[in-house]
């Protein structure tokens, strides 16, 4: 009920937007910091999570990649974007490749997971967002402040979203605030997902995908993957996100 | 549009159904002068936890409505760019719906909105009437106190007197933390707190105090300051200590600090002990080296980009880096200590460290050796006791800055000062069989030598970055230095058993010699990458490198009233220089996991040489070698779909000759043994092709790697040996073109039950065929080797742990023109290791190791099982003590054995080595003790 209450919203203020503030392309920089995940590994003891903060806390400055999210009113589409290789090494791109439907409330994500592609094709569903009186700004935007909690992977989420840009997209599977998210913080600053660019244009093929064979399953079926591996994966003293996205 | 009306009826009449349980919400939001505020986000929150349930915007008219909600109390919220967000409490009653009116919005300060958000970029916390911000996202010099901050921030002013102003109010408080700081004056606070110290700064209207004593609110408002202080979980100390005794008067004490916070890394180490233990285990020099533990970006001789990077890290004495590990046979008491210290920040990173370690070590053995030639056969068995004592004070540093977003400079320098001395006392009973004639003879060998050395290794690296992406430039220079000053005594009597003559009977040899070395290298490179597309790169390098080096030796024979007379023929002042020079360029191909590189390089070097029989003799000879390669590289790395890799390289290397292989003396210290060097030998050249494939799998616990390799040597450095009718063996290094292995590992790990139990088995192969020159006829040595390994590990939970391994290896080595049969060798060796926990932090573990030793062609046979059974307990509640009792060696059966099969010879060796002994050992642990049993 709370989807169709948001979906009557939209229509019936659609008419006054500003229409051009409302598709386009987002470039973001995702960087992860291994250290601070590393160290919240439950199973290392405390004299070796301060050997790994001595070691590579104070260089930590991150691993970094691009990403793009192409968005208008309706949809979006998440997907790693085109990094250079001039560290002399050039990584394989992963399928990763999130879309959503905000008029037909549907998300279809093409995600490889744990050696395998998979089509997680389910309605949308809105992660539980609490609005917080803090607000600054991000590529040029001012940014108020929303948080939520990822339970599969015990993390809290930190989101800004533009007051003046009226799309409810965002980056990885978060959606579902008033404004686009211009940045992300997963876990207090382990994982950071900040715009760098933001370019308002009309969109043409940018939300076509080419065929992706993957496994079909739910949200639910998702999650459970990953809960059970996270689970398994630090009874068996390793770190899961060797394997899996954090 | 269709779509949407007919979806409005379907909600129309599911609202008609419900209706009672929903209210509509409108209203209109209007700035200070009511203009409307168009486009203002609208929002409803639950008020429990201000989840949001339902957003929207205003219209051009600033007029906004919810249509529909479920009938419950809201927190209804606006936000609009540059105004202070609006939060009201909704509380619907009966009404159908509830019209919340004109909503004015306040401006945030033009100040603190262009200053705070737009410039600082600092978040603004809106609390009610209080905003709050970062401090720290503002700049003040170091040392700066609170009061140069507040300067700094919108809307104070700081009076002459130190009062403060706070949005024209003046401020009658000043908190920390929330709680008052010395009484209630705020200039206290303000010019006492560093400003670094400072997290956060809030401005708001607090009750007075009279309010707050009364509990009556008189309206007043006092404006107060709060200052938050920066969490301090980023600074941190910890060390441990341990000290044992033991039976046998063994005892070892070894302790290690380290501090930190985000910017400084101290740590010192120590460490004493007479149980062969001579450097520091792997965690403790990262916990030693702190953030330089692994270091990247100081390789200065730059080249073809390579197939992967990795870490090198030294593990002898004879190395400039600080030793890691290292137990070894005989008996050694050691000791070492040392401080590193780190600064580290965004743009300028320093490190530096001492570290001191000296050893002194006794070695009992007994060898024996087969050497094989055509018509001789040498039988060897010698008894060997050595005591030698090394010192090392080693230094270094590292400076790197960032100067600008685009230029790099590192700076390295690392220094050390070696000092030792060694006597060794031998004995060799020798057997020479010609044609079935047995020669035997006996030597007696009191050889002892001091030595002091000093190395200094300095680096500078540049590197560019152009404002094109991807195009950079780095140069290098280095400078090297090494010098070494020692003398030696040799004295040996040799009894040849069966001369005929007297004079051919004996051979006595008592000479001292005295070595002075000196090695001067002058190096630079320089690398350039150019981006040709988005995917290929253009890369391309030049190395140069002058080096220089003296070797002066003195030979003085001793005669019986101790009178040191000269010996010409044995003594060599020799002078050489090499000089060389690399230029390559290469294309790679770098785009999603295919990595190729191609590439060709010029190299050539140049050696010059003379030598003496001393400073002022004629020359005997000149040297000069000109040499020339072309060096090609292939390297293919494909990264796979899930995590799987391939690769496949081809390289070819050129190595220089050694300044030891080249120096033209007879190294006599072993009569029977004799060793000269070769100043014409030529620059070596190996060809070497690999390929491998690896796989993770995360899901499935799984990991594979193989590879296999080829090795061609041309110009290969040989040691070949002859020897003469007395049955003396002179060992000379040749240049030889021809040999050749292969090389194969396969490795493989996999969960028998996943979490439980892990099996990793790995297999390896070794088919190698090397040549050497035998009393000047080339022979062929070829070896056969392989291991074949297992390991099962079973963690049931978190009180009992097993790892069960073995390990067979079998070396099959033929000779093609010799006398000598083919040598089988076999290693093999089991382990097993069990930690138990039996609760009340009281453990039990024993750790055995039982290795077999064995050539079956000589029928040596060599049993050695090692068992060492601990108990220990953590005491304490924070568990920071461990008390621990140990049996090393239960068996007392603990020995050195080597045993190889290589060139012409087989040999058997036995070192006596510490054995069992009982130890009672105390550690305390700053951190407490990692209470995990399990290995990692």
């Amino acid at each position: 009920m709370k989807q169709i209450g948001i979906l009557l919203f939209l229509i019936s203020f659609s008419a006054f937007s500003q229409e051009g503030k409302k598709e386009g392309i987002v470039q973001y920089e995702r960087t992860t910091f291994w250290t601070n995940i590393v160290t919240r590994l439950t199973y290392l003891s405390a004299e070796e999570k301060d050997r790994v903060k001595l070691t590579w806390g104070s260089s930590d400055e991150g691993w970094k990649q691009k990403m793009t999210l192409a968005f208008n009113e309706n949809q979006s589409l998440y997907m790693q974007g085109e990094d250079n290789a001039e560290q002399g090494w050039a990584g394989r791109k992963e399928t990763f490749f999130l879309t959503k439907n905000f008029a037909t409330e549907h998300s279809t994500d093409y995600i490889d997971l744990l050696g395998k592609t998979y089509m997680v094709d389910d309605s949308l569903h809105a992660p539980n967002w609490k609005i917080l009186n803090q607000i600054k700004e991000v590529a040029g935007y001012i940014c108020m402040k929303a948080v939520t909690v990822d339970t599969v992977k015990k993390q809290t989420i930190t989101a800004w979203f533009a007051q003046d840009i009226p799309v409810q997209a965002g980056p990885e599977r978060y959606f579902g605030l008033p404004g686009l998210i211009l940045e992300l913080d997963i876990n207090d600053g382990d994982v950071t997902i900040i715009a760098n660019k933001v370019e308002f244009k009309k969109l043409t093929n940018e939300f076509n995908l080419k065929k992706i064979k993957g496994k079909k399953i739910s949200d639910a079926e998702y999650n459970k993957i990953i809960a059970d591996f996270i689970k398994e994966s630090i009874k068996g003293f390793r770190n899961p996100y060797w394997g899996l996205r954090y | 549009m269709f779509k949407s009306f007919v979806l409005s009826i379907i909600l129309l009449s599911s609202y008609v159904a419900i209706g009672q349980n929903r209210v509509q919400i409108h209203g209109k939001l209007v700035d200070t002068s009511g203009h409307p505020l168009s486009q203002a986000t609208v929002m409803l929150l639950v008020p429990k936890d201000s989840s949001l349930v339902n957003f929207g915007r205003a219209n051009d008219q600033g007029i906004f409505e919810f249509k529909n909600v479920k009938r419950q109390p809201y927190i209804f919220k606006a936000s609009y760019v540059s105004y202070v967000p609006l939060q009201m409490d909704v509380k619907p009653d009966q009404e159908a719906s509830i019209d919340l009116g004109a909503l004015m919005m306040k401006p945030i300060s033009k100040e603190l909105f262009e200053v705070v958000v737009r410039t600082a970029k600092a978040p603004l916390s809106i609390r009610g009437d209080t905003i709050e911000y970062n401090a720290a996202s503002f700049k003040v010099p170091p040392g700066a106190t609170v009061e140069d901050l507040l300067r700094k921030l919108p809307g104070m002013e700081i009076e002459a007197d130190g009062s403060i102003r706070a949005q024209g109010q003046t401020v009658k408080k000043v908190t920390v933390d929330g709680r008052s700081f010395f009484g209630s004056d705020p200039k206290l606070a303000t010019k006492n707190i560093a400003a670094d110290a400072i997290q956060k700064v809030q401005v708001f209207n607090g009750k007075t105090e009279a309010a707050k004593v009364t509990g009556i609110d008189d309206g007043k408002k006092e404006k107060t300051i709060n200052l938050e202080l920066k969490e301090s979980h980023k600074k941190g100390g910890f060390g441990k200590i341990t000290g044992g005794i033991a039976t046998e008067g063994r005892k070892e004490v070894k302790g290690n600090y380290n501090k930190f916070d985000a910017k400084n890394q101290l740590s010192l180490i120590g460490l004493g002990n007479n149980t062969n233990q001579s450097g520091m285990s792997f965690d403790d020099y990262q916990d030693f080296r702190g953030s330089q533990a692994f270091s990247w970006g100081n390789e200065a001789d730059f080249g073809f980009t390579g197939n992967g990077r990795y870490f090198s890290f030294d593990d002898g004495d004879d190395q400039m880096g600080i030793p890691i590990g290292g137990r070894r046979d005989g008996f050694s008491k050691n000791y070492s200590g040392g401080a590193n210290y780190n600064y580290d920040t965004k743009k300028t990173k320093f490190s530096s460290n001492y570290y001191f370690n000296q050893s002194e070590r006794i070695i009992d053995k007994i060898s024996s050796t087969q050497r094989f030639f055509q018509e001789k056969t040498q039988n060897s068995a010698d008894t060997t006791s050595q005591r030698t004592f090394s010192g090392n004070h080693r230094m270094s540093m590292r400076y790197e800055k960032s100067i600008d977003t685009l230029n790099t400079l590192i700076l390295i320098s690392n220094g050390k000062l070696s000092f030792g001395n060694a006597d060794q006392n031998s004995r060799i009973f020798q057997q020479l069989l010609v044609q079935n004639n047995l020669n035997p003879r006996q030597t007696k060998l009191l050889n002892g030598s001091e030595q002091q050395s000093f190395t200094i290794q300095n680096t500078a690296i540049f590197r560019h970055k152009f404002a094109k992406n991807g195009r950079s430039f780095s140069a290098s220079a280095g400078y090297n230095y090494a010098n070494s000053d020692g003398s030696s005594t040799q004295k040996s009597l040799s009894q040849f058993l069966s001369a005929t003559t007297l004079r051919d009977s004996i051979q006595a040899i008592d000479q001292l010699t005295n070595n002075f070395s000196k090695k001067t290298q002058i190096k630079s490179s320089l690398f350039f990458v150019e981006p040709l597309s988005k995917a290929f790169f253009w890369e391309s390098f030049f190395n140069t490198s002058f080096q220089s080096n003296r070797l002066n030796r003195d030979l003085f024979d001793r005669g019986s009233s101790s009178l040191e007379t000269r010996n010409d023929s044995l003594s060599r002042y020799y002078d050489n220089n090499l000089t060389y020079n690399r230029l390559g360029s290469s294309i790679r191909y770098s785009k999603d996991g295919v990595n190729v590189t191609v590439g060709l390089a010029a190299q050539q070097f140049n050696l010059t040489g003379d030598f003496r029989k001393s400073a002022s003799a004629p020359n005997l000879a000149n040297i000069d070698l000109n040499y020339f390669a072309w060096i090609p590289k292939v390297g293919v790395d494909l990264e796979l779909k899930n995590n799987r890799y391939l690769f496949f390289s081809y390289d070819k290397s050129v190595q220089e000759p050694s300044i030891r292989d080249l120096q033209p003396i007879v190294d006599n210290s072993n009569p029977l043994f004799l060793r000269v060097g070769n100043p014409n030998l030529l620059p070596s050249l190996n060809h070497s092709i690999s390929s491998g494939f690896n796989l993770f799998d995360a899901a499935n616990f799984l990991n594979l790697y193989t590879n296999l390799s080829y090795n061609y040597n041309v110009n290969q450095v040989v040691y070949n040996q002859s020897i003469n009718s007395n049955g003396v063996v002179l060992t000379k290094p040749l240049n030889i073109s021809g040999g050749e292995s292969y090389v194969g590992y396969f490795g493989f790990g996999f969960p028998l039950k996943k979490t439980i139990s892990t099996m990793n088995i790995n297999a390896d192969f070794n088919l190698a065929k090397n040549p050497l020159f035998l009393n000047d006829v080339l022979s062929n040595t070829n070896t056969n080797a392989g291991n074949l390994g297992a390991r099962i590990s079973f963690t049931p939970n978190d009180r009992i742990t097993f790892y069960m391994n073995a390990r067979f290896g079998l070396n099959n080595t033929s000779y093609d023109k010799s006398a000598l049969p083919e040598q089988t060798i076999r290693n093999t060796q089991f382990g097993s290791e069990l930690t138990v926990n039996f609760g009340k932090n009281t453990f039990l573990s024993y750790n055995l190791d039982y290795k077999v030793y064995e050539n079956k062609t000589r029928g040596l046979y060599q049993e050695m099982p090692i068992l060492n059974v601990s108990v220990f307990k953590y005491l304490g509640k924070a568990q920071k003590s461990e008390i621990r009792l140990t049996v090393y060696d239960v068996f007392k059966k603990n020995l050195g054995v080597n045993q190889f099969a290589f060139q012409n010879f087989v040999s058997f060796e036995k070192t006596q080595t510490l054995s069992q002994y009982v130890m009672l050992s105390y550690t305390y642990n700053m951190r407490g003790l990692s209470s995990p049993i399990r290995k990692r």
